[in-house]
């Protein structure tokens, strides 16, 4: 595998952008189910204005590139995924910092256990609260227990797509207990979560990227 | 979709010019995504500071101005702004007497205004938050604190800036803003959805002849889908709903039935027709009414009403003149 340099991080968080952008209309009708029906344009947003800063970073390394991102969330989104975001990927440059490549499981547990646990101080949510963090926490656990175990970086980031998957699936099950969906309390069961879809696809197009 | 846009991704920014340069006798623009009263900070004077997600004009941002609030940010389409322009109207409010933060109880409202607080008192600049509460539709009367803020804001804002106008001090401010939100309450009803420009599509689907009770103002679903009534019956079930939720007997109140932006003014004048008839066999004395557009959901069709327990000074500030770029009272 050749190096996950700067350019490689920088070209995966904008094929993320792409994915979500191009899945925008499938986010919003599963917020629009239990919520306000605007998840998907929100995710955009900020991911459309990530994408236009990472394309014109000058020699980035995996620090700006996520520090970047943060950026965009940060300065154009707001909501609730606005937040999150900015401090999942600032979580993500701080885990980075000093690296020139991320090139293990190691490396990349690292980064998402960072940006769960951010995320689950940023927004007081625990796993099974039905939010983007029953794709993210378990996605981090399987990465590291991968890593742990001497597993690939492509093998750990599989394991992780796979992992945020089931925890997708999981959300049909569960009542909301954040966010505008919390208030429907029973009739949003049934549903899958929106944040946590599009958790799932950041992390599966992160794999997709770098394997 | 057919609306009067550009690119709906430019709609916010493009609203926001227009907005700003159509009431620069008021307001002015604060950083790229808020707007502060021209006059402001106003030394001595407690900031008040208002916000949300846009799509809900007058509601927040039209609130600014004399007699009005001090700033707002303004968020994207039904989402909570950015800390960053929170924090560009929390400085553009402080006079030096601190910041009263007053916004709908959601959890993306909470988490950005809650970082833009702790930023602001890094700064120096004391700042209090009160949550609109207002709908009784969002959460048993055990659980109020869980309930969101809807068109109630106006009644309770109007009480709070009015109060801060009057120079008191920041610990009065506070719980004068506190005690309106605490004797307001509304209940709606939604009879069509509305479509956020970048999402394309409407936030959810009726049939012709339903109506949802107790939507949200984002179109979150409510607690009842039924087949449209007489809107007599409506707003019986409105009103009842919330003289059960808090006493009103042998209260002054203020009434404000407010429409969600495609529903005629007409219809909401026979909806107050209504809420009179109910008051007044109940004895429950009307001493303030509002009826119009305050907080809408873009072109949703719908209504709600608000009632606003008074006591003497809340009935006192609500009284009080107020010239805002969308509200005029004298």
């Amino acid at each position: 595998m050749t190096p996950i340099d700067g350019s490689k991080v920088t070209a995966a968080l904008i094929a993320v952008a792409n994915v979500i952008e191009a899945n925008k209309d499938y986010l919003c009708a599963l917020d629009s189910d239990v919520g306000d029906g605007d998840h998907g344009v929100s995710m955009t947003i900020g991911m459309r204005t990530a994408r236009k800063a990472l394309q014109a970073l000058q020699h980035p390394t995996p620090e700006t590139a996520f520090r970047t991102v943060a950026e965009a969330f940060a300065d154009e989104v707001g909501a609730a995924s606005g937040a999150l975001y900015e401090g999942a990927f600032e979580a993500a440059a701080r885990a980075s910092a000093g690296k020139a490549t991320l090139d293990t499981a190691a490396d990349w547990a690292a980064i998402y256990e960072a940006m769960a646990h951010e995320m689950q101080v940023v927004g007081k949510a625990e796993l099974g609260d039905k939010t983007l963090l029953d794709a993210w926490l378990p996605a981090a656990q399987a990465l590291r227990e991968a890593a742990d175990a001497g597993a690939s970086l492509s093998e750990g980031l599989s394991r992780a797509t796979a992992a945020a998957l089931a925890g997708v699936e999981n959300t049909k099950h569960l009542i909301p207990k954040r966010g505008r969906a919390s208030r429907l309390g029973e009739r949003a069961r049934g549903y899958q979560d929106a944040g946590a879809t599009s958790a799932w696809l950041i992390i599966k197009t992160i794999e997709e990227s770098l394997s | 979709m057919k609306k009067l846009i550009n690119d709906p991704f430019d709609f916010v920014e493009e609203m926001l010019e227009g907005f700003c340069a159509a009431h620069d006798d008021l307001i002015k623009r604060v950083g790229r995504r808020a707007i502060a009263r021209v006059d402001a900070p106003i030394p001595g004077k407690v900031g008040v500071v208002v916000g949300g997600g846009s799509g809900h004009l007058p509601l927040y941002t039209a609130f600014v101005g004399k007699g009005g609030a001090d700033a707002a940010p303004a968020g994207n389409i039904f989402a909570s702004p950015p800390a960053k322009p929170i924090l560009e109207a929390t400085r553009a409010a402080n006079g030096g007497a601190g910041v009263v933060y007053f916004y709908g109880n959601y959890a993306g409202d909470v988490l950005n205004f809650d970082r833009a607080a702790a930023m602001a008192e890094a700064e120096g600049i004391r700042v209090a938050t009160v949550l609109g509460t207002d709908d009784v539709a969002s959460a048993p009367p055990g659980e109020a604190h869980h309930r969101r803020g809807i068109a109630g804001a106006f009644l309770v804002v109007k009480a709070l800036c009015a109060k801060a106008e009057t120079m008191a001090d920041f610990d009065a401010v506070v719980a004068t803003a506190r005690k309106a939100n605490a004797n307001t309450r509304t209940m709606g009803v939604a009879l069509t959805a509305c479509t956020v420009p970048a999402n394309g599509k409407p936030t959810f689907s009726i049939g012709d002849d339903e109506m949802e009770v107790g939507l949200g103002v984002h179109g979150e679903p409510g607690v009842r889908r039924a087949k449209l009534a007489p809107v007599d019956a409506i707003v019986d079930e409105l009103v009842e709903t919330i003289l059960a939720d808090l006493d009103f007997t042998g209260s002054d109140v203020a009434v404000l039935v407010n429409g969600l932006g495609a529903t005629p003014y007409e219809e909401l004048y026979v909806m107050y027709r209504r809420v009179k008839q109910i008051l007044d066999a109940r004895r429950i004395t009307i001493r303030r009414k509002y009826v119009g557009e305050y907080a809408t959901s873009l072109e949703m069709a719908g209504a709600s009403v608000s009632l606003m327990r008074l006591d003497a000074e809340l009935h006192d500030l609500l009284a009080m003149p107020m010239h805002t770029p969308m509200i005029r009272q004298f």
